[in-house]
């Protein structure tokens, strides 16, 4: 176990978001308690020093020619990267690039600047990181526990996952009913309007938003926000090839997936064919 | 007189100031911000409601009012306008962003010019994360969403999820009220002014509004604004050729509370951060009455008919007025136009003719200078989209 590791955090190319996110991280006291912050872009901390560290977060993209603190950015990550016992690019823009720039292991899909030093780094995607996948992590490291990783560096126990794995709109998957508009409690997203929950690897309808919700939940479809090709053209309509979404569910084969659907669709589920509520505007008026 | 270069951080981003200064005071300050990141080009070519997506992402403590920016600016270009239930749904989500990012301002960002205490970042990051979760159970989530869209909102809530919402806004009023109360006392204030004078920081005595969501009324056309390209990465805003403050003090300048306070200090750092603090006050009590007329039947959301056209839009945001501009050609963004609050009150003017937060800065003593500018909210990275 390490007694209070010491911290810096990096603001690379980004927007501050996973900084915010953490920052909704339920008792966040813990943090401060269990760990060193040397520095931080938005908390008091001492002024940025180049100097050793057990971890170095890196939120946001590398961009060349771009001035952070009066360094260049990419010189000044090299630099902390160094004298770093292990890395963790938090967030999209660290890991793949994102809207902003360079990953630092991977550049979309490609290998990254820092891909020959990957056994220190640790990839978290998501924009913005959810609270609880960094204090995980952290602890882990604090602990010095052995945290399983797939071929991206990824953590297992987050990413291992799809965001479909426990969406409320599960049902209406299986009986593949999708919604007919935005702003309904009924219906699945994936079909029409864009959703790429089944192939996204996230933890999303499992660790829930701010303990309490999820995008799809709300009605908002998947973007694929912890993928390396976020943000994809089109986030709002499913892209499909002669009629069928043209990504489908990660682990299936086309035809397997084509049959399931083809079996399910003419099977009619009554119960999510039709309105789950119907509402009549004199009750509820009535009611406030 | 000698001139020194600063970097100003723990801010949102970063800022490069020259300081003018002769015998610790400060004579002329020249800003500059040294960032871009270019998601206006970005956008281009992209399908409109991609620009839902990727604009909340110019920001990651404001971006909820860049959501609603974007959908009001395509709404415009379309000629529609949401159901009074999703107008209030955004309403609630952005008047709590706006909330939130107080809280995290004083605490986080401003507490530390004067008194580094811990606690007071712990107090704020607890309640702001109560604040992101009542966003989140409308939004699906905070920060990040994409639950405002062109004809409305992407939820379809239930009663159960609105008295839940309900019950929370009712616990954070009284939260809200314990940083100050109805009457302006608060006791974090009068501590953050202990070794701080109240009446310095005084700045232009000019006010812009020029969004008109939640309760807030303009005083200008967004027609009248000018971008000036400065030395450095970013562009002046000016009104009528001349510069103005934007955000909380100006939009509440005429509630009576905080007129008494302008009228004793002026447009001091007092009268700023007294006004921003009161804001939340104000918004809450807002959102209160708003959320009784939610009815749970209108539609959540109206499927617009596509246009080519043109659309402009503004939002009070948390920093002041915010502005967006969308030209759609075949569903497509043609160009897109982003300029936020900060470019209003830190624009590189003159000595001559300053902007708002160089105007605050001349004449004050150097040691003052921290507070005083974080004073204005800075968001360098809203200016470096």
């Amino acid at each position: 176990m390490l007694l209070k590791p010491k911290i810096i955090w990096i603001d690379a190319v980004g927007c501050n978001g996973c900084s915010h996110s953490f920052f909704n991280k339920p008792e966040i006291s813990s943090f401060f308690e269990n760990f060193e912050l040397l520095y931080h872009p938005l908390l008091y901390t001492e002024d940025l020093k180049i100097q050793e560290c057990d971890v170095l977060i890196v939120e946001g993209a590398l961009k060349a020619n771009f001035s952070r603190l009066g360094y260049d950015l990419n010189s000044l990550i090299t630099e902390l990267f160094l004298k770093a016992e292990k890395i963790i690019a938090l967030g999209t823009c660290a890991v793949y690039g994102g809207i902003f720039g360079n990953g630092l292991m991977f550049e979309k899909e490609q290998k990254g600047k820092f891909y020959k030093c990957r056994d220190k780094i640790i990839n978290i995607p998501g924009c913005p990181i959810h609270p609880e996948w960094l204090s995980y992590v952290l602890d882990m490291i604090r602990l010095d526990r052995y945290i399983p990783l797939d071929e991206f560096n990824r953590p297992l126990e987050i990413f291992t996952y799809t965001s479909h794995m426990g969406c409320t709109r599960n049902e209406y998957f299986e009986w593949k009913i999708d919604a007919e508009n935005f702003g309904t409690k009924e219906g699945c997203l994936f079909y029409y309007q864009g959703c790429q929950g089944p192939f996204t690897h996230s933890s999303c309808n499992k660790i829930l938003w701010n303990e309490v919700n999820s995008k799809p939940r709300a009605g908002t479809p998947c973007f694929g926000c912890t993928e390396a090709s976020f943000p994809k053209k089109n986030l709002f309509k499913t892209e499909t090839f002669m009629g069928i979404p043209a990504n489908i569910p990660l682990g299936v084969s086309k035809r397997a997936y084509l049959t399931l659907s083809g079996i399910a669709k003419s099977l009619i589920n009554d119960r999510l064919n039709k309105k789950l509520i119907e509402c009549k505007n004199e009750n509820n008026k009535k009611n406030n | 007189m000698k001139i020194t270069k600063k970097i100003i951080n723990k801010i949102e981003g970063e800022a490069t100031l020259k300081i003018h200064k002769k015998n610790h005071f400060i004579e002329f300050v020249e800003i500059e911000f040294w960032q871009y990141r270019g998601i206006e080009k970005y956008l281009q070519n992209r399908h409109f409601m991609d620009a839902l997506v990727i604009n909340p992402r110019v920001c990651g403590i404001c971006g909820h009012s860049h959501l609603l920016a974007t959908a009001k600016a395509i709404e415009n270009a379309f000629g529609i306008k949401p159901t009074e239930k999703a107008r209030i749904l955004r309403d609630i989500t952005t008047g709590l962003e706006i909330i939130q990012n107080h809280i995290k301002w004083f605490y986080v960002t401003l507490f530390p010019t004067q008194i580094k205490d811990q606690s007071y970042i712990l107090k704020a990051l607890n309640l702001s994360s109560y604040v992101s979760k009542i966003i989140a159970l409308i939004a699906g989530q905070f920060p990040h969403n994409s639950y405002i869209i062109p004809g409305g909102v992407t939820c379809d809530l239930t009663n159960l999820d609105i008295l839940k919402v309900e019950t929370m806004l009712k616990k954070l009023k009284d939260e809200i009220f314990n940083i100050m109360d109805q009457e302006g006392n608060s006791e974090d204030l009068e501590k953050f002014f202990e070794n701080l004078p109240k009446n310095i920081g005084k700045s232009l005595n000019r006010f812009l509004v020029l969004g008109d969501n939640l309760y807030f009324s303009k005083n200008g056309s967004v027609k009248k604004i000018k971008e000036k390209k400065t030395t450095s990465l970013y562009s002046n805003v000016l009104y009528e050729d001349k510069f103005y403050e934007v955000g909380p003090l100006a939009r509440n300048i005429n509630n009576p509370l905080i007129k008494k306070v302008y009228d004793s200090y002026s447009d001091s750092i007092y009268t700023r951060i007294f006004a921003r603090i009161y804001e939340m006050n104000l918004i809450m009590n807002f959102l209160l009455k708003e959320i009784k007329n939610l009815d749970v039947c209108e539609p959540s959301y109206i499927k617009p008919t596509v246009k080519n056209s043109q659309g402009l839009s503004v939002v009070e945001a948390p920093r002041g007025s915010l502005v967006h501009k969308v030209e759609i050609e075949n569903e497509k963004i043609k160009s897109y136009e982003i300029i936020v609050p900060t470019q209003f009150n830190l624009s590189n003017g003159t000595k001559e003719n300053p902007s708002a937060a160089q105007a605050a800065l001349i004449g004050e003593k150097e040691e003052y200078l921290d507070s005083i500018f974080k004073c204005f909210d800075v968001c360098a990275v809203c200016v470096s989209h």
